[in-house]
């Protein structure tokens, strides 16, 4: 009972903050979208509110998430009646037989369902998380916060080594917010979150896409996921890299969203971009990989904003300008709890602890040849494929079907933003390793295929993206699904 | 099969053939998931929590309390599954406190460090020791 409630109250917070931020009413396609936000978006929701209330010492956990509940909903109820409701469902990019079709969907659930079967048997084997790191940080903190109550923040010392006590608490938190719901630990929650973060990843990336390119499009992205097999293993393994993976995906596809709603006429597409900052501010709160995404997503924004508006779309500068207040009004609650727990309760990160000798480091040629070396090696491997990489069969399968575009053609400020955002992620984790105190070889071994599949599923987004030609989500009303829509 | 005019034929190739070399990881995803029968959970709960339990009922419930145990990478293992049970207390690897655990589970029989006064023996390698001397 306790834990249906506060599955409910998760599901239910989370979907109210991803519908406050949808442009429009939400319409049949849409809740897809919406439905796969909301799984992020409440375990998020219930990390703040549970670490906020054991810093205030609140023990009421279940009225304060009633609260927080109610509030949602009426911000819903007062938003909704103001809510345009034009614009039609998804646009097909592809024409298919309808026998081509069937075939595709059947391939797709059978991938979808193997990795479902996996995914399932690895954490019934593995309870605690497959792998170090799940019992000596991410479960391990979640205790912490659940056993000691009032005292959670001496869970966050640094006589622990490698247990990493500044690493932000979103996973954890969440943990620890259902565990209070059931007055005991049941390991079933660890499993069960993480399968959720791996599965609404799998969900957001054909939704998404959905909308944007149509369902084919979208079955052929999220089956290069779905097959990547370190996903399904890491999504399992209790660790936090697939969580924030959600979320950079999250804030990338949202950016892209607001695009098409911006090119359609859509109005208010700023509550948008303050969706997309929230999710900004999850993966911050995630990892301190996302701290870096969010910072490179906001200085790609300024960079792709001063660069000036794209030559082939109707966004006009001002919306773009002032684009940039509602990204960071977004990501202002999240900053601000990662802030206070940076400053008050975490004891500094091991990555710095000698600026001199970091600096020193980047002026050591060897170091970029070794990084460099891992890195092209990581890209063929990281997703642990069998015979054929997906990286490289991705981008043959791009270069197959792209479409000449004309010179004159620039990219829409979304998925200019996105690309950038993710390219300066990739070259912040490139200088991290340049500087890194531990041994280079030894910590681009144990962690560059995490960090590269934090960026995988947007990376999949992104391409199918740009592989089939920008479309416009039709803005009259339609009952229908408008047929293919020739470039 | 699928068309994205006008080069049809030539995306439907491209089509299945991404398709079959996706499915060809869906063979190793499948390989690499855990047999269905039987399908027995690993050994953390064993080593962590059952292990500790007993251990646990004799040391105080918050506060850091000190560590010893075997060295290597099966030694530092142990120390996080340790840390990991015990929680909310903090385990140092350290004999520089009042209590320390002992964890042998490999050697049972390791004597114990001249400093440490055994407090108590829980079996199977694991002990309780005081040390009088920690700052």
């Amino acid at each position: 009972m306790a834990l249906t409630l506060a599955v409910l109250l998760c599901f239910a917070s989370g979907y109210f903050i991803a519908a406050l931020g949808w442009p429009r009413r939400p319409r049949p396609s849409d809740f897809a979208v919406l439905d796969s936000l909301a799984a992020g978006c409440g375990l998020g929701l219930f990390s703040f509110v549970y670490i906020l209330s054991r810093a205030a010492g609140n023990n009421h956990l279940i009225a304060t998430d009633l609260a927080v509940f109610g509030l949602f909903l009426v911000a819903f109820l007062l938003i909704r009646s103001r809510q345009p409701a034009q614009v039609s469902g998804p646009t097909e990019n592809w024409q298919a037989s309808f026998a081509a079709r069937r075939i595709l969907t059947a391939v797709f659930l059978f991938a979808l369902a193997a990795a479902l079967y996996a995914a399932i048997t690895r954490v019934i084997v593995h309870p605690h998380g497959e792998g170090w790191d799940a019992f000596s940080i991410w479960n391990l903190h979640a205790r912490f916060l659940f056993r000691s109550g009032s005292a959670w923040s001496q869970g966050v010392s640094p006589l622990i080594p490698w247990s990493h006590p500044d690493y932000p608490l979103l996973t954890p938190g969440a943990i620890a917010h259902f565990w209070t719901y059931i007055g005991h630990e049941i390991q079933a929650v660890p499993a069960l979150i993480a399968i959720v973060f791996t599965f609404a990843t799998v969900g957001l990336l054909y939704s998404s896409l959905t909308l944007l390119r149509g369902r084919i499009s979208a079955m052929l992205a999220s089956l290069a996921l779905v097959t990547t097999p370190f996903f399904i293993g890491q999504g399992t393994s209790q660790y936090a890299d697939v969580p924030l993976s959600f979320f950079v995906l999250a804030a990338v596809s949202l950016l892209c969203l607001h695009d098409s709603f911006v090119e359609s006429g859509c109005t208010r597409t700023n509550r948008l971009l303050i969706l997309v900052g929230v999710n900004a501010g999850f993966a911050a709160w995630t990892k301190n990989e996302g701290l870096l995404f969010l910072a490179a997503l906001i200085a790609a924004r300024v960079l792709t904003v001063i660069r000036g508006p794209a030559s082939n779309t109707s966004v006009p500068d001002r919306t773009a300008i002032l684009s940039i207040a509602p990204l960071l009004l977004g990501t202002a609650p999240a900053l601000l709890i990662i802030a206070w727990f940076k400053h008050f309760i975490a004891p500094p990160g091991d990555l710095f602890p000698d600026r001199a000798l970091a600096i020193h480091k980047l002026f050591e040629p060897s170091r970029y040849g070794a990084v460099l070396r891992w890195y092209g090696k990581e890209f063929l491997r990281f997703g642990e494929w069998l015979l054929i990489p997906g990286t490289l069969l991705l981008i043959a399968f791009y270069f197959a079907l792209r479409k000449p575009e004309p010179q004159t053609r620039r990219l829409a400020p979304g998925f200019a933003t996105s690309y950038l955002a993710l390219s300066l992620t990739l070259a912040g984790y490139f200088v991290i390793y340049l500087i890194t105190p531990r041994d280079i070889y030894w910590h681009l071994r144990n962690s560059l295929n995490r960090l590269f599949l934090q960026l995988w599923p947007s990376a999949i987004f992104l391409v199918f993206l740009l592989m089939t030609p920008t479309v416009k989500i039709p803005a009259q009303i339609s009952g229908h699904l408008p047929p293919a829509t020739p470039q | 099969m699928v068309t994205q005019q006008p080069e049809s034929n030539w995306a439907s190739l491209a089509i299945v053939v991404f398709v079959l070399c996706c499915l060809l990881s869906t063979v190793r995803i499948l390989g690499n998931a855990p047999r269905p029968a039987p399908l027995q959970p690993d050994s953390v709960a064993r080593r962590s929590d059952q292990r500790f339990a007993s251990l646990k009922t004799a040391l105080p419930t918050r506060g850091v309390i000190g560590y010893i145990g075997e060295p290597g990478n099966a030694g530092t293992a142990d120390y996080y599954l340790a840390q990991y049970a015990l929680a909310p207390l903090v385990v140092d690897n350290s004999e520089n406190h009042f209590l320390v655990i002992g964890n042998f589970p490999d050697q049972p029989n390791e004597p114990a460090p001249a400093n440490l006064k055994l407090v108590r023996n829980f079996g199977d390698g694991l002990a309780l020791f005081s040390n009088q001397e920690a700052k």
